[in-house]
């Protein structure tokens, strides 16, 4: 089998299946998925001549995470970068928005509440917060054991801690139940 | 009673503001060496801490990666559909946009290469078809297992090569191995890559690397266990070669 058959072969049995994992992984639209996809083989045909390995599904699925991580990672640097305008410019800044219901005093009571929450988070050992975050984050164990580089078990341990922590410190013996996952 | 929507909020809220102090996300290289596992802990710690503040980054290196499809699947290309990518692909490899130029020399460069291997093949063959007495085996320890500091294994050449020999573990649950060399400095930057071989039932690994291939500095052996269609790097290696 020459370059151009087996990248023929990886190109059929991947290609639908590299843009759904783009759309549902990167929450990416259907069209830039395919975009993405196309990129990523792109790359791995001008790069095939060169591989000297024999699983090239794994050197397809290094290349197609690469090129997904570093259009996120561009959006993400470009945000940072992104356009400034001059505060004395009366036409640049919409007026602020009438502030809606909840009333001042409720509004005041959630960021007070907010920020607990989020000094409680901040405040926790280094292993279960990672963990914690993941978690809320919607990553399942087996992700954040991927991630972590730790065992399921280890991530479940630490979780298990990470809420015992948080309950008490913050006086609430019901909160975040154990099986939640 | 706290919920879980409500703590997610308030870690939505902590993650930005994180963001802010933590600066740019990781570049794609510090994210492969996190993801070999060849950096020291510190070096591992700092690079995790900056991805915590980007989710969407952690979600692209933890998804799975889907499975290739059947040939009688759904999923997989019609020749009509491949035909058209494919063009579409052809297209684009010959856009006139300096690649083809780009590809000539690099082409150039590797045939000049190719010379060189060859030659370096030639004298390496030559040289097995001799019995030959093995005086150093070069036991490797991975990296974050060589005590505090853990400083690279040094390794020396054996006659015309090394031979190293990675400390694996006899319990590895894996049909397959597989080594690389990558630059540890730069570490998208391979310098070998070796061919998967059946895992032996003792867990015994040993690679044989020409002197020629390793000049003097500092590199990262990565092995891989491969099961079925899927392979995950088992430990790292830092290797220093020193000067001759």
């Amino acid at each position: 089998m020459n370059n151009d058959d087996r990248f023929q072969s990886l190109y059929r049995k991947y290609y639908k299946r590299m843009v759904r994992f783009y759309v549902l992984s990167f929450r990416v639209t259907e069209e830039d998925a395919e975009e993405l996809t196309q990129d990523a083989f792109f790359r791995f045909l001008e790069a095939m001549d060169e591989y000297r390995g024999d699983a090239e599904w794994a050197y397809l699925e290094t290349i197609a995470r690469n090129v997904a991580y570093n259009r996120i990672r561009s959006q993400k640097t470009a945000k940072r970068g992104a356009e400034t305008v001059d505060i004395h410019d009366r036409n640049a800044i919409p007026e602020p928005a009438a502030p809606a219901e909840p009333d001042y005093a409720q509004r005041e009571e959630a960021a007070l509440r907010s920020k607990r929450l989020r000094d409680a988070i901040a405040g926790l050992p280094n292993g279960s917060r990672e963990c914690i975050q993941l978690w809320l984050n919607e990553f399942t164990y087996d992700e954040i054991a991927k991630f972590l580089k730790i065992t399921v078990d280890a991530v479940k341990s630490r979780l298990r801690d990470a809420k015992k922590i948080l309950r008490a410190r913050l006086g609430d013996a019901d909160g975040l139940p154990e099986d939640e996952e | 009673m706290t919920t879980k929507s409500e703590l997610s909020a308030a870690n939505r809220e902590l993650i930005a503001e994180n963001r802010l102090t933590i600066g740019d996300p990781p570049s794609a290289e510090e994210v492969l060496a996190y993801t070999s596992g060849g950096l020291a802990p510190d070096q591992e710690a700092r690079i995790r801490e900056r991805l915590m503040a980007y989710p969407e980054l952690v979600r692209a290196l933890t998804t799975p990666f889907p499975e290739g499809a059947e040939a009688d699947h759904p999923d997989y290309l019609s020749d009509h559909e491949f035909a058209r990518h494919w063009k579409a692909l052809q297209k684009r490899r010959q856009r006139p946009d300096g690649v083809p130029r780009y590809w000539r020399a690099v082409g150039a460069i590797a045939a000049a290469l190719a010379v060189v291997l060859g030659g370096l093949l030639w004298r390496a063959e030559v040289q097995l078809r001799q019995p030959q007495a093995v005086w150093q085996l070069q036991d490797l320890y991975p990296d974050g297992q060589r005590g505090i500091g853990g400083s690279p294994n040094t390794v020396t050449a054996n006659g015309e090569s090394y031979l190293l020999v990675p400390s694996l573990g006899s319990d590895l649950a894996v049909d397959q191995l597989r080594a690389e060399i990558v630059d540890a400095v730069n570490p998208s930057r391979p310098i070998w890559i070796g061919k998967a071989v059946p895992r032996t039932p003792n867990g015994s690994f040993v690679i044989l690397v020409p002197r020629e291939s390793l000049k003097p500095g500092t590199y990262r052996l990565v092995v891989y266990g491969i099961t079925g269609e899927r392979q995950e790097p088992l430990n790292s290696y830092t290797l220093r070669v020193p000067e001759r």
